[in-house]
């Protein structure tokens, strides 16, 4: 592995020296490389990830884990996290085993493609971007327009005492194309987000149609007129379709939530929280998805866990630890933002499968409500059951037919009512899956991934 | 506060190996990290020390009339690894342009920011047990509470000693500290049904204050039960109370969107002088609020930090630079370069991006609307928001809003009953005579109070949109 390689002997030393004093031992190293580019007509900006190269150590004590983060992989800063390790354990020498099952894959991956990126150098980038920016020239109105294109490779090493070692090398490719239209001191824009995992091959998805249409979207919505209020029939994009899956039902059906009691979800599973038509779904295995992994930070492969069969809760996402108090496997799902932060459960891909409606059909079935479009985030409520998910624009669905543009709006309700709500799911025709990230609280950001196609029911909007 | 020692500071150590390579300026922190996870009140992991220093070399090339600015944080101190940072932002700062030709780092000379409160020594000399005194009084503060309880938190402890200079001759440091504090607070029995209700806080600062914990708890404990009974939003345009709680989501990320260099070099900026809120609108960027998480003696790029006017009554006054923006248009950086700055909050480290202008702390100063009560009172009628599930603002378009996660009726100038969902949102900016939150603002409270990074009263504002069930 390149980023890692010179220093995976002394981990792996340092691994079986601790592991003579604790059950079980665990070290997580981590490394990146990669390059952005931004852009906008004026001024133009590089960025490499930083080149920081550090590891996380982590021990058993008999009644927890014991963690020592540290930057840099040479043998003074593996020392000191050795010695403080074991200062740990003399305090608290663990005879037991960690509750879960402990890793023991060997897994040793790196993305696959046939345009690689590493030598996708500052100069060729920057023409990429000049390019993308020229193809919104001929859209009035538009005040800005900036481009960003970025790669990364992000490399981790897993190494424990029950001999896994787990080595993976993902690169994200990614696009950004913003616009920004001005009228009259009034200020509106859209923007278009095209990646995922994979080589330059995903700058493909960029096109001058997509970006083109992003710049009408935002010189439209100057004219834009305000959203409706209240309760409604709401038809949602495949993105705001992804970000309900992952903040209503993804950050609930984390496992961490029920041990902590903090999940609406834990007393439903096994029932039926929906009608037959819906399936959401976290996929870590899903090929080219912005948030492909191949194995988790415990060394758990990553997997397809259905979390709703045909409107059924079947399944939670788990850690080792999770999985220990609930009788449950882990699914591939501990993930640390860096190797400073700790781990907790997180989703990888979560959406929505597809149905067989169409859109054509759905708008009819809708007959009056809101269309939403370009999803912006939301943020989950597990212990309540709420969900807000919020868009940057939309349409008026009138008498069946799709009407006139209406500017950013948010969506409340109670999740369970929203589900058992839901009247139809588009096919996979419309399934997109957007590349995005989430935090856990307001800090562990990880790259992560939702999507679906279009879906109806009904929620409270309002102007956001 | 103790500047870094000269001989070991992480930007000094750098600096050295830079000779011939100006002008460039390094940015360093050395960092100690201690973290409590609890699992309802017991505890579920204690982390630390997590221990990190490194550092951000940024380089200035002038080339064909603008500025190439590369830049690459590293935490290789090796004279290989800084000579390999060294070349990252060569390399980068051969392609990139800024559109100005003018650098004006500062050098040291003259003010130097001064003592700001920002460092709580019990915790920089004791950190872990510190951390376990905090952790043990909130555990106390939640005995013998049978209505609302703890179910997890965590406190995140960050000792940091930052470092900055550069080749004009600035040398500067100090050491800082800040407490993070995550709360979820359960109400979890009553006769409104079944779901528990639950006060989720997110808190970040300088120092730990175990002895307001009591208080704190109670009103969380309060806020948690308001959540698991509140009822539907109406819906409508309303008269609405936001309090600091609120307006700390939305006026940072709006300020840095239309009150700064970036925004001016975008065009997006208002004129100074132009109106844009109400006369009862004051606005000040205040970096030096003692204990305040982004208050410091010195910006990332070693400007000191001052107070500036913002809005004044209701006009744009002052535009906020750093140094780069400040070449842009001739004028001087209002020391406004901060690193790690996302969705308006600060990162625990942040040598490892470059810096972005932004606000400090945004200070709104206080009205004659009196207390809670009195505003509640001129009312009459209306919507008192406490917490928004996020407002995400657009700092571009100004648009902001989300989900009411606890509000309050106002009923016959009296808080009412508890309201938990539906949105409420607007534009928080716009030229004078459209109806922008600010624009709207029609009394604002007499007493202030801290919501990081805002310290002010609760305001009212006329009219704001809000969707509910009926």
């Amino acid at each position: 592995m390149g980023e890692l390689s010179d220093a995976e002997g002394d981990l792996y030393r340092a691994v079986a020296r601790l592991a003579q004093r604790t059950p079980f031992m665990e070290v997580l190293a981590e490394a990146a490389t990669g390059l952005s580019v931004r852009y906008n007509g004026r001024s133009t900006s590089f960025q490499c990830p930083p080149r920081i190269r550090g590891a996380v150590f982590r021990a058993w004590t008999g009644t927890g884990w014991s963690e020592v983060s540290i930057s840099g992989l040479d043998r003074t800063s593996l020392r000191f996290a050795e010695g403080a390790i074991e200062r740990a354990l003399v305090h608290r020498p663990a005879r037991d085993a960690p509750p879960g099952p402990s890793s023991t894959a060997r897994i040793d991956q790196v993305t696959p493609t046939a345009h690689p990126v590493r030598d996708f150098a500052e100069e060729e980038m920057l023409a990429l971007a000049r390019d993308v920016h020229s193809w919104t020239s001929g859209v009035p109105d538009i005040h800005e327009t900036e481009v960003q294109i970025s790669w990364r490779v992000d490399e981790r090493l897993y190494l424990n005492s029950a001999a896994a070692r787990c080595s993976q090398a993902i690169t994200r490719v990614r696009g950004i194309v913003g616009h920004m239209a001005m009228e009259s001191g009034q200020a509106s824009s859209d923007r278009l987000v095209q990646g995922g995992v994979g080589g330059r091959e995903m700058l493909d998805r960029l096109t001058a149609e997509g970006v083109h249409r992003t710049a009408e979207n935002a010189r439209a919505l100057l004219k834009a007129k305000e959203p409706p209020s209240g309760r409604q029939n709401v038809l949602l994009s495949p993105s705001v379709t992804g970000y309900l899956a992952h903040e209503s039902f993804g950050h609930g059906a984390e496992a961490d939530q029920f041990v902590r009691d903090r999940s609406y979800l834990r007393p439903l599973l096994g029932q039926v929280v929906g009608p037959e038509l819906l399936t959401i779904v976290d996929n870590g295995a899903f090929p080219g998805a912005w948030s492909q992994i191949y194995c988790d930070d415990e060394g758990h492969p990553a997997q397809r866990t259905v979390l709703v069969d045909r409107g059924r809760f079947v399944g939670a996402l788990h850690d080792r630890a999770t999985a220990a108090a609930l009788g449950a496997t882990p699914t591939g799902n501990t993930r640390r933002s860096d190797v400073f932060s700790r781990s907790f459960v997180r989703m990888t891909n979560t959406y929505v499968e597809p149905g067989d409606s169409t859109f054509e059909e759905l708008v009819k079935e809708a007959h009056d409500g809101v269309l939403l479009e370009s999803g912006v985030g939301g943020i989950e409520d597990p212990q309540g059951g709420q969900v807000q998910v919020k868009a940057r624009m939309g349409h008026r669905i009138e008498n069946g037919k799709i009407t006139d543009l209406v500017s950013s709006m948010a969506l409340s309700g109670k999740v369970l009512e929203f589900l058992r709500a839901i009247r139809g799911v588009s096919g996979p025709q419309d399934f997109q899956l957007d590349t995005g990230s989430c935090g856990k609280g307001r800090t562990d950001i990880l790259p992560n991934s939702a999507g679906g196609p279009y879906l109806l029911s009904s929620a409270v909007v309002g102007r956001a | 506060m103790s500047a870094p020692r000269t001989t070991e500071a992480a930007a000094f150590r750098v600096a050295e190996q830079l000779v011939g390579k100006e002008p460039w300026e390094v940015f360093g922190e050395r960092i100690r990290r201690y973290e409590i996870h609890l699992n309802g009140p017991q505890v579920e992991m204690t982390r630390g020390p997590i221990s990190l220093e490194g550092y951000d070399i940024r380089l200035f090339r002038p080339r064909d009339g603008t500025l190439g600015v590369g830049g690459q944080a590293s935490n290789d101190f090796s004279p290989e690894g800084v000579r390999a940072a060294v070349q990252d932002a060569e390399r980068s700062a051969r392609y990139a342009s800024f559109p100005t030709t003018r650098l004006n780092l500062p050098s040291g000379h003259g003010a130097t920011g001064g003592i700001v409160e920002v460092l709580d020594r019990g915790l920089w000399e004791y950190p872990m047990d510190s951390l376990e005194g905090y952790v043990a009084a909130l555990r106390a503060a939640f005995e013998g509470r049978t209505s609302a309880t703890l179910s997890f938190g965590s406190v995140r402890a960050t000792l940091v000693e930052t470092s900055i200079c550069n080749s004009m001759g600035l040398r500067t440091g100090y050491g800082h500290t800040t407490v993070e504090l995550e709360v979820g607070v359960r109400a979890s029995t009553g006769p409104e049904g079944p779901l528990p209700g639950e006060y989720w806080l997110n808190d970040t600062d300088r120092r730990l204050r175990p002895a307001e914990l009591p208080d704190r708890v109670a009103e969380w404990c309060r806020y948690a039960e308001d959540v698991r009974r509140g009822g539907p939003a109406p819906t409508g345009s309303l008269p609405v109370i936001l309090p600091p709680d609120v307006l700390s989501g939305i006026l940072p990320i709006v300020c840095a969107g239309r009150l700064t260099g970036p925004a001016r070099l975008r065009g997006v900026t208002v004129q100074p002088g132009t109106k844009v809120a109400s006369e009862l609108v004051t606005l000040h960027d205040d970096g030096r609020v003692a204990w305040a998480p982004m208050s410091s003696p010195v910006d990332d790029e070693g400007v000191p930090q001052r107070r500036r006017v913002l809005i004044d009554h209701g006009a744009v006054s002052e535009i906020l630079y750093d140094t780069l923006h400040a070449g842009a248009f001739e004028t001087h950086s209002t020391g406004s370069g901060f690193r790690g700055i996302s969705s308006g909050f600060r990162t625990w480290y942040r040598f490892l991006q470059p810096p972005t202008v932004s606000p400090s702390t945004i200070s709104l100063t206080a009205g004659d609307g009196g207390r809670s009560e009195e505003l509640v009172e001129a009312a009459h009628e209306g919507l008192w928001v406490q917490e928004i599930g996020w407002s995400s603002p657009d700092p571009v378009s100004g648009a902001f809003g989300g989900e009411i996660r606890l509000g309050y009726r106002i009923r016959n100038g009296k808080i009412a009953e508890p309201v938990r969902g539906g949105t409420v949102g607007g534009i928080a900016f716009a030229p004078e005579g459209s109806s922008s939150l600010m624009n709207q603002v029609e009394a604002v409270g007499s007493v202030s109070s801290f919501s990081e990074p805002v310290f002010a009263p609760p305001i009212l504002v006329r009219s704001l949109a809000v969707g509910g069930e009926h």
